[in-house]
């Protein structure tokens, strides 16, 4: 059984003003857990943020009459934290899943990049219908 | 986010206090946007208030760099708080965006 010291989630429309609701659970997850490291609580922040805008921002409804909703679950187990991102009725993603190489003009493409150098492992898995990419960190404490 | 501008001598210093995000990064391109209209094209970001930014809103400041050099003039940044120091940093674009301590000191020695 998995030791699950504090957890925050949300659920809604995928729309831009979803991302502040993230933004507010993440803050009182880490009201909730002090003891995680500064820097932890920063760069997985980021990390989810940056993972909950791709969907806003990229992700497709399977049906024309059902809009794609997001989902974050946030965990923070001994030396873990965990999140899972997800776009509920949305398309399988299209395009590649890796990140890219923007040149220093260019004004967007550095988010998965920059995921990748926030969190340990970042893992993709579509399950009925819903696309939900799981980041870990391992805690520094 | 709220964003507020000030013209001083040789520039116009713009202060984005909040997170700069996929919901605040287009508000502040407009901002920016105005003030670089309104004839200042030195433009200082202050970041001092901004707890945090994704690469939406560097996306942002990125746009805002190339506007103000489009129109004569350069974009720095000051005050950079850790998290966006982090981003900045990750993204090997601390290269392109010059973070200075003050806005005072960003335009001081041209």
């Amino acid at each position: 059984m998995t030791d699950v010291l504090a957890q925050r989630s949300f659920r809604g429309l995928s729309a831009a003003e979803a991302i502040e609701s993230v933004h507010n659970e993440l803050d009182g997850l880490w009201e909730d857990a002090p003891f995680v490291q500064a820097m932890d609580q920063m760069t997985f922040t980021t990390a989810v943020i940056e993972s909950a805008s791709n969907i806003v921002q990229h992700a497709v409804p399977a049906k024309a009459q059902k809009p794609v909703e997001l989902g974050v679950e946030i965990s923070v187990q001994p030396s873990l934290l965990q999140a899972r991102v997800s776009a509920f009725y949305a398309k399988p993603p299209f395009g590649p899943l890796k990140p890219g190489t923007p040149d220093d003009d260019s004004e967007s493409g550095r988010g998965l990049a920059l995921i990748e150098a926030l969190v340990t492992t970042v893992t993709f898995e579509r399950q009925n219908g819903t696309n939900t990419w799981i980041l870990t960190r391992t805690s520094q404490s | 986010m709220e964003f507020s501008y000030e013209v001083k001598d040789s520039y116009a210093e713009v202060k984005a206090d909040g997170r700069l995000n996929m919901v605040s990064a287009p508000k502040l391109r407009e901002f920016v946007t105005d003030v670089i209209a309104g004839g200042s094209s030195r433009i200082v970001v202050n970041l001092e208030n901004t707890a945090f930014m994704d690469s939406s809103g560097l996306g942002a400041l990125i746009g805002c760099l190339k506007a103000a050099r489009q129109a004569g003039g350069d974009l720095r940044i000051a005050g950079v708080q850790p998290q966006v120091k982090m981003v900045l940093e990750l993204t090997s674009m601390d290269r392109v965006l010059t973070a200075y301590a003050s806005a005072e000191e960003a335009f001081s020695n041209d």
